[in-house]
C-alpha cells in the first residue's frame, strides 16, 4: 500500500515535476449501473480537482452488504474512510456513537464552514442526532413522489391526483376504462408507511419517532395507515391498482412499458426513466388522505449518506473533509441532480439549477425537492429505530400477505407492531 | 417375430430418456441462443428460441468492456479469477489433505484417532452458518482482498482427507511390509509408491473440487471488495443487481453471456474426463 | 490404522499440521465464535453487548415466523430430495436399459452438475419471470395465473424446481453406476422368474439400489438445506419479503443483512445440530452399508 503511494508519487512527481504525497482515502458504495459509474466520475473529478488527496470508491453490493461490510472491517479495524449508510441501516450506524465522526464536527475542525440551514429543509435533520447535530452527510437524498404518463392521463381525461379520494373516484376509474392498470408503488414500507406518516403528520414511534432513545417502540397500528391499505388493497382487486410483489423493479417496469398510468417510485428514479420511457412523462406529490388531513405536511430524504468512520487518520480525515466540501459544491450537486434525479441536498444547488432553467426543462425534476420543502410538522423530520432493516422485513412480509389475501389488515398490522416491537427491544439490549 | 412389442418398451424408454435431456440441456441452450439478442428485445420478451444478431457484440462486451471505477474488471479478469480459485482450492485441498491422510492411516502414534476426529468434525458445519464469524477472523488476518483470503477458508473442509484415507486403507499392506524390508522411509514410500498408486483419484477428486471451488458464490461476493478480484460466479450477482435496482435496462446479453461463460470450463472438464469424474465422485462417498 | 505403519515421532504431526492449522483458525475459532455470539446481544459495531443467556434462542422458538421458515425448509428439503431422487432413478433405470445412445443420453444428462447455484438460480429467474418467463406463459396457457414473487406458493415452485434440475445429475450418476453394478448372474435370474421388467425393477433391482439410495437421501437432505443458498439468494433477490425462505438463508438474512448477530448465531448453532444429527445418521447407514457389501 505505502509502496504503491509511493510508487504513485514518484510517478507523478516525473511527470510533475514536484514530490507530492498524496493521502489516499476509500468509499464504499452500494450504488450500482449508471448511479455507480456517476460516483465514479465525481470520485474521477476529485481527484483531478486537487493533488492533495485521492479518493478511491468501491462498490459493495446493496445497501445492506455496505453496512454490514463496513460494520464486520469497522471490528477488524479495516474501516473504509466514508461509509454510506442507507436510511433503514441509520440507526445502527448513528445509536454506535464512536464509529463515526459527524460530519458537521469532521467539517468544521478542518476549516469549512458549516451551516445547517444551507441545506434544504427535508434534508436537514434525517441523518442528525436528537440536538439535531449533522452525524451522516445527506448523499443520495430523494423521496416517494408520483409520477403518470401523461397519454394516459390524456386519454382517461384526467389530471394526477392530488389526495387518495379523488384517485379513488375519479382518476383511477377513468384510467381503468381508459384501458390502463392505473396505479403501482414499488415499496410499500417506505412510500406507504414511513412517508405516509410524515405526509400526514403522524407519530410513527414513542420517544420522538426514536430519536431520544433506542427503547422506543413503534406506532405503526394506527386506524389511518389501517385504512390506507384496506383502501389499496381494494384498488388491486378492483382493478384499480396492481401489486406486483416486493422488488422494485417488478413494479416499475408496468408503468415504464406503458401499461401502469402512475407509479409511485423515488424522485431518483428521474434520471432513469428519462432514458427508459418513451411517452411524455411527469411527476407531482405524494397524494395524501383529505379524511386524516386537509394541510398535507412534507416527506422526508430515503437514499443514503454518508458517514465518516471513525479511528483514521488527522491526514485522512482531512481529506474526508475536504472531499465532503467537494461533494456539497454547487456545481458538483447540480451535476448529481441532473444526471441521476436524486435532489441537490443545499440551497444554493437548488438555485443554480432553477438559474440554469433545469425546471424548465424538466419540470419533474423539481418534485422531490418541492415535497421535501413544503410545510414541516412534529413528526416529518424521520424516524430511528434500531433492527430496522429486519423490520422493514417484517412489513414486507406482512404486506406481501395482505395483497394476497392470506391475513386481514388488522392481524397483519398487529403482527408487525408485535414483531417490531420485540426487535427494538432487542435492539435496545445490544446498546448497553 | 418378437421385436414388435419389445420396440414399443424401448422407444418409451427413449422418450423419456429425450424428454430428461431436454429438460437437462434446454434451459442453458436457451440462455446461450438468448446471448445473440439485443437487449431491449430481451426484456420485451425473455428468453429466445432463435438466433439474433448481436452475438459478436453482446460477447465481446461480455469478455473486453471494462466497468468499474479502477476499470481492471472484464470476463477476462474474471474468467482468471474464477480459474485461480478452482484451481488453487483443488490443489490446496489434494495437498493438505493427501499429508493428512497418510499421517492417519501409515503412522502410529497416540493422536492418531483423536485427529482423524478433529478434522471429520469440520463435515458438520457449512461455511454459510459460520460466515459471520469466519469472515470477521479472515478480515482480522487482513486477508480480505486477497487469493489466499479467497482459497484457505475454503479448504478448511474435510471432505478430501476422508476420502484419502479411505482410499489408503484399501491399498495392500503387503506394499508397507514390503518397503519397510527395503528400508525406504516414510517420505520415500509416499513419493514412490502412495503418489503413483493415487493419480486417478488424485485426478478425480481435483476435478470434483475444481468445480466446487469454481462456483463458490456467497465468500467470494463477502471476502472481494477490490474489482481486480471478482471471479464470474461472484459477477452473476452483479447481474441481478440490474434486475433489482430498475435504474437502468440490464444488459442482458452481457448477462446471457456472462452465465454461459461461467458455466463453461467446469462443463466442459466434467464432460472430457467423464469417466474420472464419475469414479471420483462415486468412490469418494463410499 | 494400518497395523503396519511407520513410527515417527515428530512427522505425522508435521503432516498433519498444515490441514489442523487451517481447520482450527477458519473452522473451530468461527464455530465457537459463534455459540459464544449466541448468548449476546451485541451492538454490531462492538461498542455494547449483554449477556442474554439462551434468550435468543427462546425468542426463535416462540417465533411464528422462524416456525414458518423451518416449516417451508422442511416442505421444500423433502420436496426436493424425492423429486431430484425419483427422476434421477427414472431416467438411470432407463439409461442403464438403452443401447443405443447410451453414453450420449448418460452425458446429456450429467453436465449440469457443473453449473453454479447462483447461474441455475439465474435461469430460474429468468423461465418463472412475472412478464416473460416460459413458465410463466405455459401457466398462462393453462389458465392458472402465475406470479412469481408475489404468490408464496409460485415463488416456492421456482425455487424447488430449479434445485431439482441443479441435483439431478449427482443422483444419474450414482443410480446408473449402482444400476452398473448389480451383477449380471442376479439380472439374468430374475429375467427368468420375472417377466413383467416393472416388477423385476422393483423386486430385484431396487432393493439392489437401496444403500445408494440411503446414501443419497442424506446427501440430497444437506443439498436441500446448505447448497441451495446461491439458489434461494437470486430467486428473492435480496428482497425476503413474503417469499419463502431456507433456514441458512435466514441466518444471512437475519446476520449478515440485518445485523442481528446474537439471533443469527442461535440460528447457526441449531444448524449445528442439525447437521450433526445428520451426520450421526449418516455413519450408521455407512456401517450399515459397509456390512451390506
Amino acid at each position: 500500500m505505502t509502496a504503491r503511494t509511493f510508487a504513485l508519487g514518484a510517478a507523478l512527481s516525473f511527470v510533475a515535476g514536484a514530490a507530492f504525497a498524496e493521502t489516499e482515502i476509500t468509499w464504499w458504495h452500494a450504488m450500482s449501473g449508471q448511479l455507480g459509474e456517476t460516483v465514479n466520475q465525481i470520485a474521477a473529478d476529485f481527484n483531478a480537482s486537487q493533488d492533495e488527496y485521492s479518493i478511491v470508491p468501491v462498490f459493495k453490493g446493496t445497501y445492506e452488504e455496505t453496512l454490514t461490510a463496513g460494520i464486520a472491517a469497522f471490528r477488524a479495524g479495516e474501516q473504509p474512510n466514508i461509509m454510506q449508510v442507507f436510511d433503514a441501516g441509520a440507526a445502527t450506524v448513528i445509536a454506535a456513537q464512536g464509529a463515526t465522526v459527524p460530519v458537521q464536527d469532521l467539517l468544521s475542525d478542518n476549516g469549512y464552514d458549516f451551516d445547517i440551514n444551507d441545506y434544504i429543509a427535508g434534508v436537514r435533520y434525517f441523518y442528525a442526532d436528537a440536538d439535531g447535530k449533522m452525524i451522516g452527510m445527506p448523499f443520495n437524498s430523494s423521496t416517494p413522489i408520483l409520477y403518470y404518463n401523461q397519454d394516459a392521463l390524456d386519454a382517461a381525461g384526467v389530471t394526477a391526483p392530488v389526495t387518495w379520494e379523488e384517485f379513488q373516484t375519479v382518476t383511477a376509474p377513468a384510467l381503468k376504462d381508459a384501458g390502463y392498470t392505473p396505479l403501482s408503488q414499488s415499496h410499500m414500507p417506505w412510500i406507504f408507511t414511513e412517508n405516509f406518516f410524515s405526509r400526514h403528520n403522524l407519530q410513527f414511534a414513542t420517544n420522538n419517532n426514536g430519536y431520544d432513545g433506542a427503547d422506543a417502540q413503534i406506532l405503526i397500528n394506527q386506524p389511518e395507515i389501517r385504512d390506507h391499505f384496506t383502501a389499496f388493497k381494494g384498488w388491486v382487486d378492483t382493478g384499480l391498482a396492481g401489486y406486483y410483489g416486493t422488488g422494485w423493479g417488478d413494479n416499475a417496469t408496468p408503468f415504464e412499458n406503458g401499461e401502469v398510468a402512475m407509479w409511485l417510485g423515488s424522485s431518483g428514479s428521474f434520471g432513469g426513466l428519462v432514458q427508459k420511457v418513451d411517452f411524455p412523462f411527469s411527476a407531482t406529490l405524494l397524494p395524501y388522505w383529505e379524511g386524516v388531513t386537509t394541510q398535507p405536511t412534507q416527506t422526508f430524504i430515503g437514499g443514503a449518506a454518508l458517514f465518516a468512520m471513525s479511528g483514521k487518520s488527522a491526514e485522512e480525515n482531512a481529506a474526508t473533509a475536504a472531499f465532503f466540501s467537494f461533494l456539497t459544491s454547487e456545481d458538483v450537486q447540480y451535476q448529481w441532480h441532473q444526471s441521476t434525479g436524486y435532489v441537490p441536498i443545499t440551497n444554493a444547488a437548488y438555485d443554480t439549477a432553477k438559474a440554469d432553467g433545469h425546471y424548465d426543462r424538466f419540470p419533474a425534476a423539481e418534485v422531490g425537492i418541492q415535497q421535501l420543502s413544503l410545510e414541516a410538522g412534529e413528526w416529518t423530520r424521520g424516524y430511528r429505530m434500531g433492527f430496522y432493516v429486519q423490520i422493514r422485513d417484517v412489513m414486507n412480509r406482512e404486506y406481501g400477505r395482505i395483497m394476497t389475501g392470506e391475513t386481514s389488515v388488522e392481524d397483519a398490522f398487529a403482527n408487525i407492531e408485535t414483531e417490531a416491537n420485540a426487535l427494538l427491544a432487542r435492539f435496545a439490549q445490544t446498546q448497553n | 417375430m418378437t421385436r414388435k412389442p419389445f420396440k414399443w418398451s424401448v422407444a418409451m424408454d427413449h422418450t423419456i430418456l429425450i424428454l430428461g435431456a431436454i429438460f437437462m440441456v434446454g434451459p442453458v441452450l436457451l440462455v446461450f441462443l438468448t446471448s445473440s439478442y439485443d437487449d431491449i428485445e430481451i426484456a420485451k420478451t425473455g428468453l429466445q428460441f432463435g438466433w439474433g444478431d448481436k452475438f459478436v457484440q453482446n460477447w465481446n462486451n461480455a469478455l473486453n468492456e471494462t466497468s468499474g471505477f479502477t476499470g481492471t474488471i472484464n470476463g477476462w479478469v474474471m474468467l482468471k479469477n474464477s480459474f485461480i480459485l478452482g484451481i488453487g482450492f483443488a490443489l490446496g485441498k489434494i495437498v493438505i489433505s493427501m499429508m493428512a491422510a497418510y499421517a492417519i492411516v501409515y503412522f502410529r502414534f497416540r493422536f492418531a484417532v483423536p485427529a482423524f476426529w478433529v478434522i471429520f468434525t469440520t463435515l458438520l458445519l457449512p461455511l454459510e452458518v459460520r460466515i459471520l464469524p469466519s469472515y470477521e477472523i479472515t478480515q482480522q488476518m487482513g486477508l480480505v482482498n486477497t487469493y489466499t483470503g479467497l482459497i484457505i477458508p475454503l479448504i478448511a473442509s474435510a471432505t478430501g482427507t476422508f476420502f484419502f484415507r479411505q482410499f489408503f486403507r484399501s491399498i495392500p499392506e503387503e506394499l508397507v511390509e514390503a518397503a519397510r524390508i527395503d528400508g525406504a522411509g516414510p517420505v520415500k514410500f509416499f513419493i514412490d509408491i502412495i503418489v503413483p498408486l493415487s493419480r486417478t483419484m488424485i485426478a478425480a477428486i481435483f476435478i470434483i473440487m475444481f468445480v466446487y471451488g469454481w462456483n463458490q458464490y456467497l465468500w467470494p461476493t463477502l471476502i472481494t471488495t477490490e474489482e481486480g478480484l471478482f471471479t464470474l460466479v461472484r459477477g452473476i450477482k452483479q447481474i441481478m443487481f440490474s434486475f433489482t435496482d430498475g435504474n437502468t435496462i440490464p444488459e442482458f446479453g452481457v448477462a446471457m453471456a456472462l452465465a454461459i461463460l461461467a458455466m463453461l470450463p467446469p462443463v466442459l472438464i466434467v464432460i472430457f474426463f467423464q469417466s474420472w469424474f464419475v469414479k471420483g465422485l462415486v468412490d469418494s462417498d463410499k | 490404522m494400518k497395523r503396519a505403519g511407520f513410527a515417527s515421532p515428530w512427522m505425522p504431526f508435521l503432516l498433519l499440521l498444515p490441514q489442523l492449522s487451517i481447520i482450527v483458525v477458519f473452522f473451530y475459532w468461527p464455530a465457537l465464535e459463534a455459540i459464544r455470539t449466541s448468548f449476546y446481544l451485541e451492538d454490531p459495531f462492538g461498542f455494547g453487548s449483554t449477556f442474554v443467556g439462551w434468550e435468543n434462542y427462546w425468542q426463535l422458538f416462540s417465533s411464528s415466523e422462524y416456525m414458518r421458515v423451518a416449516r417451508f425448509t422442511l416442505v421444500f428439503t423433502v420436496l426436493v430430495t424425492f423429486l431430484s431422487l425419483g427422476l434421477a432413478l427414472l431416467l438411470a433405470a432407463k439409461a442403464d436399459k438403452v443401447i443405443r445412445g447410451a453414453s450420449t443420453y448418460k452425458t446429456l444428462l450429467m453436465w449440469v452438475y457443473a453449473i453454479a447455484p447462483p447461474v441455475a438460480g439465474f435461469l430460474g429467474v429468468m423461465f418463472t419471470h412475472q412478464r416473460f418467463g416460459q413458465f410463466t406463459d405455459l401457466a398462462a396457457f393453462f389458465g392458472y395465473d402465475y406470479v412469481v414473487g408475489v404468490n408464496f406458493n409460485d415463488t416456492a415452485f421456482a425455487m424447488i424446481l430449479t434445485a431439482v434440475w441443479k441435483q439431478v445429475p449427482v443422483n444419474f450418476i450414482f443410480f446408473l453406476s449402482g444400476l452398473q453394478s448389480v451383477p449380471r448372474a442376479v439380472q439374468e435370474a430374475a429375467m427368468i422368474d420375472n417377466r413383467s421388467s416393472a416388477s423385476r425393477f422393483w423386486t430385484v433391482t431396487f432393493p439392489l439400489l437401496a444403500p445408494t439410495g440411503f446414501f443419497l437421501l442424506i446427501t440430497n437432505i444437506t443439498y436441500a438445506l446448505f447448497d441451495t443458498f446461491g439458489i434461494v439468494d437470486t430467486i428473492v433477490r435480496g428482497e425476503p419479503g413474503n417469499n419463502p425462505m431456507t433456514l441458512v438463508y435466514k441466518v444471512y438474512v437475519d446476520g449478515f443483512r440485518g445485523s442481528d448477530l446474537g439471533g443469527s448465531s442461535a440460528q447457526s448453532v441449531i444448524l449445528m445440530v442439525l447437521v450433526l444429527a445428520l451426520t450421526i445418521f449418516q455413519f450408521r447407514l455407512i456401517d450399515r452399508r459397509i456390512h451390506y457389501t
